[in-house]
């Protein structure tokens, strides 16, 4: 029987470390790819991924569904914890992300296999939106949300003109707005 | 900061303001823009669900075994520890939103600047009270928990997550971009608080003394004054000595605080203050 979000988020509200537990164990391997995927050191990770999942503890009652799914709020964080250590620690994103090894390869087809309908639904369509974007576009919508750079940074990194990068990162935007609004009517 | 961006201006860096992709002045003077602009805040709602749904794009990657048992052990460790150990805070107020860091935003407070003499002698007594009060504090935390789980394996790192919250703390409380707001009142018990800004990291962090039980139903909530808002930083109970430490992580452009005040409200907290302040202190540097 798949876990009730919601009933593991008033669980949590009420102090129940199992259901803290059982939210871990659903999520953490989505939460440690998004930490992951902005910090791309494994020897930091371990701890944002830690205060994500305590984060959502001690928030779990200011989890508001009318506002999305427990999902986009726990990456929310994430993203955010993780762009904050990147931040703070100024280890930004130039190294490459490590190649898996074949036992995580494994696993993470049956992790895939037993992932969460919604999520998987959702992310076929995040995904087809940000490949049908154009290259230059979807760089520079990548740079600035999952590594966390500025427009000026993106201009310097990419070598091109702060103005060029503004307007790219202006229509993916607005492409993805379109493409991704039935994600967030699902939300509701 | 600029507040006459103009709408069109504004309008098109909403797309990197969503992403946090501003530089931070810009990202400043696009905020001073939408906070009165009813259009851009309707964008802004749109554009916001969009990028929360960014994440999903992520390929999912799992943990190594041993990694993700580890941290497992240590979230629960640290509920029990803290079950133990009550933290001074109510759990809804250990911090506040996320709204992304703008980066390195220096707010450092103009009284402050202008009076070195006065900030030389502060900043020393202050490092020595915190200091000893901190150290105090961990030393008997580290000790009480070290006897309680020694034969706890997993659990000793539960102590390990304790000390180095407290490590943060006190870089937020002794770093050298950290704004101090004191805040006073005429109560009979006299309570007293400071509002360390470490304006590095933007974070918050308040401790109060002699603050009363509120009444039954009822808590204290803590606000960030600005000219524009009352933004609630968290509900918090004090200890039964009155004493009380709350942390919080928020984003406020430089010279924004006007002020930091505590009000008593209904249990579950209000959207904006709805009685007069228990304790109140105005920022310096406005």
């Amino acid at each position: 029987m798949p876990v009730d979000d919601a009933v593991l988020i008033r669980r949590m509200t009420e102090g129940d470390e199992q259901a803290l537990a059982a939210f871990y164990d659903r999520w953490n391997s989505l939460v440690h790819a998004v930490v992951l995927r902005i910090l791309r050191q494994r020897d930091i990770v371990e701890d944002v991924v830690e205060e994500v999942f305590w984060q959502a503890w001690r928030q779990a009652n200011r989890y508001v569904a009318s506002r999305g799914s427990v999902q986009t709020w726990l990456l929310t964080i994430a993203r955010s914890r993780a762009l904050d250590r990147a931040r703070a620690t100024k280890r930004l994103r130039e190294e490459p992300l490590e190649v898996e090894s074949a036992d995580a390869l494994v696993q993470l087809a049956e992790n895939d296999a037993s992932m969460d309908a919604e999520f998987a639904e959702r992310r076929v369509i995040v995904v087809a939106a940000l490949a049908d974007l154009p290259p230059e576009q979807r760089e520079a919508l990548e740079l600035g949300y999952y590594s966390g750079l500025s427009q000026s940074e993106i201009a310097e990194r990419t070598g091109q003109p702060l103005g060029t990068i503004k307007t790219r990162m202006r229509l993916a935007m607005q492409k993805l707005k379109g493409r991704l609004q039935i994600l967030r009517e699902d939300a509701r | 900061m600029t507040t006459t961006m103009a709408h069109e201006t504004a309008r098109d860096s909403l797309e990197a303001l969503a992403l946090d992709a501003l530089d931070a002045d810009e990202r400043i003077a696009v905020l001073a823009h939408v906070s009165g602009c009813p259009i851009c805040q309707q964008e802004m709602v749109s554009l916001q669900a969009t990028t929360a749904q960014l994440t999903y794009g992520v390929q999912p990657v799992p943990m190594p075994a041993g990694q993700r048992d580890r941290i497992r052990a240590r979230l629960l460790g640290r509920v029990v520890a803290e079950r133990t150990h009550p933290a001074e805070v109510h759990p809804s107020a250990s911090s506040v939103i996320l709204v992304p860091n703008p980066g390195t935003a220096k707010h450092a407070s103009r009284h402050w600047l202008e009076s070195p003499a006065s900030w030389i002698a502060m900043a020393a007594s202050l490092v020595a009270v915190v200091s000893l009060a901190t150290l105090y504090q961990v030393t008997a935390e580290r000790d009480s928990i070290k006897r309680t789980y020694q034969y706890v394996p997993s659990q000793v790192d539960s102590l390990r997550a304790a000390l180095g919250d407290r490590d943060r703390m006190i870089a937020n409380l002794l770093g050298p971009q950290v704004a101090v707001v004191t805040l006073t009142s005429d109560g009979v018990r006299a309570p007293s608080a400071r509002m360390f800004w470490d304006q590095s990291v933007n974070q918050w962090t308040f401790v109060a003394h002699n603050l009363p039980a509120p009444k039954t139903g009822r808590t204290y909530q803590l606000w960030l004054v600005t000219a524009k808002d009352k933004i609630s930083a968290g509900t918090f109970s004090p200890d039964p000595r009155g004493d009380a430490v709350v942390r919080a992580t928020y984003v406020l452009p430089k010279g924004a605080l006007a002020a930091v005040a505590v009000t008593e409200e209904p249990a579950a907290g209000s959207a904006q203050p709805t009685t007069t302040p228990v304790i109140l202190g105005t920022s310096a540097s406005r």
